[in-house]
This record gives structure tokens, sequence and C-alpha cells, in this order.
């Protein structure tokens, strides 16, 4: 298993995820998948991004992403679809819409994008235990006795850590990225 | 030149004019005989004077109008404030609506409303205030306008199918392109497969587009000649035609060839292998019925089975059916989508 992003492409047109596939192999483990049915078989922990196609016979791509929510998997799901957007969509839990035709450069940006805020939310959810943890400490234990503790200043640093590594992800992010990762977060 | 010679001024004409004016009968003959409704009340709504077209307008004689109350030609919801906005005119001389040119509907004498053009006068006529009212029927330019909307809503909803259905292959182009470009060669062969299914679409759109407008010449149309035509482009090597008794229509000769082909073609493309597809007359009204010995319609919904870009076929433009209904439409027919007793699909066409 390689350490990279796995990235899983749906669409019933078997040329359209394999295009999907080669445009982002470089940088992240691809998997294809040419119908609803044969997405969810791959669907796994290990999957981060879904590029999910909405229109396709059988088990549609709303439908693909109802089961992958139901399922419980956290994992960012775009739709990538020529299917104008219509006000049904406010019901669909996913991540982004990316109308078709979408090229490499479009594919790849928005890719890189719903990953960065999966790392974010990531870190965010850690920083945030992280937090917690220290604010019960604080409570119940002496200060005398915080400052003894290798556990406390353990924590302390992964804090910081977490809190510069969130610093970071901001600042190599352009202000169009920031805006829309928030727009993303507020959902 | 005109100023030299003051016998050619004005004083014929206005002698003229100034007879016609003191007898009054031009004024008279405009008013009575004007295509406008004309009705003057007093100040408490009664009705002093019709003319001739209130009858065609409200439905009422003009003698059967006079005496009473403005009301009787105003649907029930504008009565009460109808009284107000006089009482108020008449105590403060403030107008509540704009008395040129407004549009309010009125009740005809069956019931049914009317939309109308107004212009309201206000004049003195025997020491007693009178108001009048100039009352245009704008039910055409109202059912025009509204065809407009109508039609303007049937654009948006259609360029929005068209687009989607243009930029879904247009992305298949782009990825089969990119795969070949990465080496397998192959690939390029499918790229004419898609090409022709985008100007198989952009086809189907124009026809749709010409077919969606009212017939023009209707003639008679021997149904079964209609058809072998139609089949001469629509059917394919496998597929076999029976005509059953076929009626005789009256069509607009084109039209009705372009319906036909559309009906077979989904009948030869849903049919399968082999399929036998027969066009006859119905039996118990008028039309006629294409169907076929194919897997029938399955679960397909007969109600969507002719909405614009509607398919259950990847290969398909979803607009064949479509183009069948809005022809039979334009013809005043109407057209439905069932099974038939040997299993297949059947369209059935009433043409009256």
């Amino acid at each position: 298993m390689s350490d990279l992003p796995v990235v899983l492409a749906v669409d019933d047109e078997p040329r359209v995820a394999e295009a999907f596939a080669l445009w982002l192999g470089d940088d992240y483990e691809m998997r294809t998948a040419t119908g609803g049915e044969e997405a969810l078989e791959l669907m796994d922990e290990s999957v981060d991004l879904v590029l999910l196609d909405r229109h396709m016979p059988g088990l549609s791509g709303d439908e693909v992403l109802e089961r992958i929510r139901e399922a419980g998997h956290d994992c960012k799901v775009a739709m990538v679809t020529a299917v104008d957007p219509d006000f049904d969509i406010v019901d669909l839990p996913f991540d982004d819409y990316v109308s078709k035709p979408v090229d490499r450069s479009a594919l790849r940006d928005a890719v890189e994008r719903l990953l960065a805020v999966r790392r974010y939310d990531d870190r965010m959810a850690q920083l945030y235990a992280t937090t917690r943890t220290v604010a019960a400490l604080e409570s119940e234990k002496s200060p005398a006795s915080l400052e003894d503790s290798d556990e406390y200043a353990a924590l302390l640093d992964r804090r910081a850590t977490l809190q510069g590594e969130l610093d970071e992800m901001m600042a190599s992010m352009d202000g169009e990225e920031v805006r829309e990762l928030f727009e993303l977060l507020d959902t | 030149m005109a100023s030299s010679d003051p016998s050619e001024e004005a004083p014929v004409s206005t002698a003229e004019l100034s007879g016609l004016v003191q007898g009054a009968e031009l004024f008279r003959s405009l008013v009575e005989n004007g295509s406008d409704a004309i009705v003057s009340i007093d100040e408490s709504s009664t009705i002093l004077y019709a003319n001739r077209s209130v009858e065609r307008v409200f439905g009422y004689e003009p003698e059967a109008m006079i005496g009473e109350r403005l009301t009787m030609i105003m649907p029930e919801r504008f009565r009460g404030s109808h009284f107000d906005a006089v009482d108020r005119y008449l105590e403060t001389g403030e107008r509540q609506l704009d008395w040129s040119s407004i549009q309010l509907p009125a009740e005809h004498a069956d019931g049914h409303e009317i939309p109308l053009s107004i212009t309201f006068e206000e004049h003195s006529y025997d020491g007693e205030r009178v108001f009048s009212g100039i009352m245009r029927d704008v039910s055409e330019r109202v059912a025009r306008e509204e065809e407009l909307q109508r039609q303007n809503e049937r654009l948006e909803e259609f360029a929005g199918i068209v687009s989607h259905d243009l930029r879904e292959p247009l992305q298949t182009a782009q990825a089969t392109l990119a795969v070949a470009r990465a080496g397998d060669e192959d690939a390029l062969e499918e790229l004419e497969a898609v090409f022709d299914r985008m100007e198989e679409l952009i086809d189907d759109v124009l026809t749709l587009a010409k077919q969606g407008r009212a017939v023009g010449e209707t003639e008679p149309v021997a149904l079964g000649d209609a058809a072998e035509a139609a089949w001469s482009t629509a059917g394919d090597g496998t597929a076999s035609l029976s005509l059953e008794a076929p009626p005789t229509v009256s069509a607009d000769p084109e039209r009705l060839r372009a319906l036909l082909e559309n009906l077979f073609r989904n009948a030869v493309e849903h049919g399968g292998h082999g399929v036998t597809v027969t066009l006859g007359a119905l039996a118990d009204r008028p039309g006629f019925f294409v169907s076929d010995d194919g897997a029938g319609l399955g679960a397909v919904d007969p109600e969507r089975l002719f909405d614009y870009g509607y398919t259950t076929d990847d290969g398909g433009t979803g607009f064949g059916l479509s183009i069948v209904a809005d022809i039979a439409r334009a013809h005043g027919w109407s057209v439905a989508a069932g099974d038939s007793e040997h299993g297949g699909a059947r369209f059935e066409v009433v043409t009256a």
C-alpha cells in the first residue's frame, strides 16, 4: 500500500473513468468503477475522495452517494456531472459539484482542494480533541503536578504542532481557496 | 402660395365637418359602433349609457345594462373596493387607479372573466357628474402573452437538456482523446461514434424545434403510403413492417412522415433484432396505432416517455418520442403509450 491519497472515479462511460485515472494517477492511488454497484464494492475506509457521475444506468450517482454516507464513510465526494444543478441537490450530502466537461487541470484543482479540506478537517478534529484533553487535565490537576508530567508536556507539544500545521495550511491557500474552504466547512 | 388665395383655406371643409358635428351623427355612430365597449355611470355607479359593443364584450344587450349597477360586470372580488374608490374620489378627488389605460378583468354574462384595458373619463351632463369607461377586450393579447411565456419556459427547459446532452459526449470525447494520447491509439476509433451521437442529437433538436410549430396545410394522407415511405428511412435490415388496414388521416404529410419515422425508429431500437412493427387503424376511435412484438415498455414510466431528453438507452438522444408528441399536439391529436397484446410496446395516436 502506498501513502498516496486514494481516489475512486465512477463514471458509466469507461473512457471517462480511465481518463480521470490517467490525469490523477501520478499523485493519487486510483480506483475506477463504471457503475454504482461496482463503486460500492470498491469503497472502504482507505478511500479519501470519490469522483461520482450522477446520471448512470442502474444505481445512480445520487443513490451511490446516499449509500456511501449511510455506510458511515467520511470520505469527500465530488459529483462530476453534466446534469445542471437544480434545487434537489440541496439535500445531497456531497462536498463539491463539478460540471462536465472537465479537463485535466480543472479536475486536478478540484481534487487538490477537496483533499486539502479533508486534511484540514482531520487536523482540526485532532486539535479539538487535544485541546479538550488539555482542558480536562488543567481543571483536575495542580499546576505543579502538570509541570512535572511528561504526558502533559507531550500533549502541549502536539497541540502546538497541530496549530502550526493548520496555520501553514491556511497560509498555503490563496484567497479563493480559503473562501471555498470555509464555504465547504460551513456545510 | 396658399396664403395668396384665401378661398382655398379651410372654410369649405369646416362647413362640411360642422354639419356632421351638428348632427352628431359621426360621433354617435363612432361611439355606438366602435369596437370598444363604452359604459357611462352616475355618482352612484348606476349605468346611464352603454354602447352596442357591450353585447359583444360582456354578453348583455345595452338595454339590459342601463339602470343597473356597474358592479354587474365586475367580478365579485372587486365590487366592494369599487364603491370605496368611487366614494373616496367623489369626496377627495383622489384617484385610486391610473385612469388612462389600466388592466382589469370584467365578468361576462356567462360568468367567465374577460381581461380588459380600460380608460376612464369624467365629464358633466345635465349638471350631473358622469364617469365613462372605454373598455377594450384584450383576451387575445393576454393569450398571446401567456403563449409566449409558455414558449419561453419550454425553451429554457429545452436549452438545459440540450446543454446536458451535449456536455456528456463532449466529456467522453475529451477523455477518449486523453486515453489515445497516452498511447492507446485504438481509442481514437471510438471518437467517431461519439461525434455521430452528438450530430444525431443536434439533428433531433433541430427537428424538434421545427416540428413544435403549428401545422400548416393539412390534406388527406393515405397512412399506408406514408408508413412505407417512413419505413424506408427508419426501418433496418432485420425488422419488418406490417400494415393492417391503415386509415387515411388529415395531416401535414411531411410532419406525419417525421412522426412515423420516430415511432418506427423507437420500435426498431427498443424492439430488438428481427422485430415486427405493425401499423393499423384504431378499432373504437379515429386514429391509428404502431405496435411491435419486442420487449415492451417494461419498467419505463409511460408518463415520462414523451419528455424531452428521456431515454433508457445510452445511445439514444431521448428526443424521438418528444418529436412524436409535438407533431401530434400540433395536429390537435393525442398520443399515448402502453403495452401491446403481443407483449411489445403499443403507441396510439387519436386523431379526433
